[in-house]
């Protein structure tokens, strides 16, 4: 019903020019640029470069929450997770957990956001209806697929083994072997309505002019996809792949309802691993320094996205 | 004779590619709206029909019970301290970035693209390594187990999102409508004041909408900084129904689904401006 206004209003925000220098603004030296952001900035670096800065100092040292006077310790933590077998569980945890997502979740936000943009009745109320996995709160997604994969009362063990596939039901989450892959799909099917919606977004610039004429000229099907539409809608596949990827890596709230890292930190991934390190084994020391160096193989990830942004001159 | 019956296939085709169209679209958003009709069905089982092998699709003997069960002292406590929480922290994020967006939008000052990025590098900076620092500092501050705590920890992930989004939002109010108000005499502050901002309202409330929306659901920080239970948020004490050997899951789930509502209510109510706050904020910049 409201869609019209807001396609509008995109379509102006293409046509305009991005910011005021363009329409000739006084070149004056204002203050009143910087009075506004000042008290963002301030509160940014109360709030985030602050802690930082106190974590990198933590990362230095022994602390824990039972030992009140740390001694500085240098690298050791760095060196100790490094040389540790526990770290590169976690980091390759890390890495089949964000890849499988992120692989996923482009491919099923994909296919659906193709879907979503043919013409037929009920479209609007098929792409709301679409958005809610995204739309519903972590902890409920992980509570709801736990009770899912329950051994005993589980939906998905009742149909596996009424239609006969197996004769044993599987405790899905306690198990080494498929612990993993449960929690990637309940993520991919929180997470895929995102991607939908960047790719609908994405569609809308496809032009009917050129599907048209990729289709005299004799690409049908896949070939449209992979040399139109996927070409063109280019751009915002890389922001969003980057983005998931970032948000994938750091998401903590359904690893740790659904498994709390287990069975046997199996399902372990960075963000779930330094709040057990930091409460449950009140390593601090430790624990920042996990802290840091997640957050530094992240920033290269940040840094892509960054690049992304600017060379679509997003950021000008 | 040809021509009809070539006609009438073509017309048989489309029907054919019509009908598989809409199969498949049924099919396939059924099957991400299945775990929700799952969550619904046990929400309104009888405690012993939640605990059948194999379990029924439907409830049998629907009953509103696990609602009751689930609307408990305790769990309402948990509600009034995530919507205050949410509140304050949406009404101090959208106040603090409201006016960085704008410059950020509209105005030029030499820094603006680094402070940018400052912004994006903060929106991706993996909360886990705050958690300790952050739990230290309000500790040393008296405040762990306050709302002060979790609206603190909170900003660090909702001033960059809005910043962003309302960045977006405001980049699709015409430039001249400002230019016109400043040629009439208007100050650079009164025309953000007084024009820009009546007409950014629906960003404004698109931004509100998504900052609510993530401190809702905000789990990690909950979980470090409340210590009793008085003090938790909807998303931990939620988990107060795993018990240790039996979990009450008819209770749990109709919980699931009081803790969904709020939010599938705002977003219904918003949809359209929070999908163009998403995509524009991402896609554009």
């Amino acid at each position: 019903m409201e869609t019209k206004p807001v396609k509008q209003q995109s379509v102006l925000a293409q046509m305009l020019p991005h910011s005021a220098r363009q329409t000739g603004q006084r070149p004056s030296f204002s203050m009143l640029p910087y009075f506004f952001i000042l008290p963002t900035l301030i509160l940014i670096g109360l709030v985030v470069v602050y802690p930082l800065v106190e974590a990198a100092f933590l990362s230095l040292t022994d602390a824990s929450f039972v030992n009140p006077v740390p001694q500085f310790v240098a690298l050791k933590n760095f060196v100790n997770i490094l040389s540790s077998d526990t770290f590169w569980q976690v980091f390759g945890n890390t890495l089949v957990w964000t890849v499988s997502v992120v692989v996923f979740q482009f491919i099923v936000g994909l296919l659906t956001a193709l879907l979503l943009n043919q013409n037929y009745r009920g479209r609007a109320l098929t792409r709301a209806l679409i958005i809610l996995p995204w739309v519903t709160p972590g902890v409920i997604v992980a509570l709801l697929w736990r009770m899912m994969y329950e051994p005993q009362l589980g939906i998905i063990n009742g149909v596996l083994v009424r239609l006969g596939v197996m004769h044993q039901v599987i405790p899905w989450l306690a198990q080494i072997s498929t612990a993993m892959p449960a929690v990637v799909v309940a993520s991919i099917w929180k997470g895929s309505p995102f991607s939908t919606v960047m790719y609908l977004a994405a569609l809308q610039g496809v032009s009917k002019e050129i599907l048209d004429a990729a289709k005299i000229d004799g690409a049908a099907g896949f070939n449209q996809l992979r040399y139109v539409i996927i070409p063109t809608i280019a751009p915002v596949i890389r922001i969003t792949v980057l983005l998931t990827t970032v948000w994938t890596a750091n998401y903590f709230d359904l690893i740790y309802v659904m498994t709390s890292g287990g069975p046997l930190d199996h399902t372990h991934i960075f963000p779930t691993y330094i709040y057990e390190l930091a409460f449950a084994r009140a390593k601090t020391g430790m624990a920042a320094a996990y802290g840091l160096t997640a957050a530094a193989v992240l920033l290269m990830f940040s840094l892509l996205y960054i690049r992304e942004l600017n060379s679509r001159k997003a950021l000008d | 004779m040809y021509a009809k019956w070539n006609e009438s296939r073509y017309h048989y085709r489309k029907i054919l590619n019509r009908c598989l169209l809409y199969a498949t679209v049924i099919v396939v958003v059924g099957a991400f709206m299945l775990p929700f009709l799952w969550m619904v069905s046990v929400a309104l089982k009888p405690a012993d029909e939640v605990f059948l092998f194999p379990p029924r699709v439907l409830p049998g003997h629907p009953t509103l019970l696990n609602f009751a069960t689930a609307l408990n002292p305790a769990f309402l406590r948990y509600g009034l301290n995530s919507i205050l929480v949410a509140t304050l922290t949406t009404a101090v994020t959208v106040l603090f970035a409201v006016f960085s967006a704008y410059s950020f939008s509209r105005l030029e000052f030499p820094g603006r693209k680094a402070l940018l990025v400052v912004i994006i590098l903060t929106q991706l900076l993996p909360l886990a390594v705050l958690i300790v620092p952050m739990y230290r500092i309000l500790s040393r501050m008296g405040l762990i187990n306050t709302y002060p705590a979790l609206l603190i920890a909170y900003l660090t992930f909702t001033i960059p999102v809005a910043v962003w989004f309302l960045r977006g939002f405001f980049a699709g109010i015409p430039f001249e409508l400002e230019e016109s108000a400043m040629i009439d005499g208007c100050t650079r502050g009164r025309a953000f004041f007084a024009v820009v901002l009546p007409l950014s309202l629906p960003g404004i409330s698109a931004t509100a909408t998504y900052v609510f929306f993530v401190t809702w659901q905000e789990l990690m920080f909950s979980l470090a900084f409340t210590t009793t239970r008085d003090m938790r948020t909807l998303s931990v004490g939620i988990l107060d129904f795993i018990g240790e050997h039996v979990t009450d899951w008819g209770a749990l789930m109709a919980a699931s689904i009081l803790v969904c509502l709020p939010v599938f209510a705002l977003f219904i109510f918003m949809q359209n401006q929070f999908i163009a706050g998403l995509t524009e904020g991402a896609i554009k910049g």
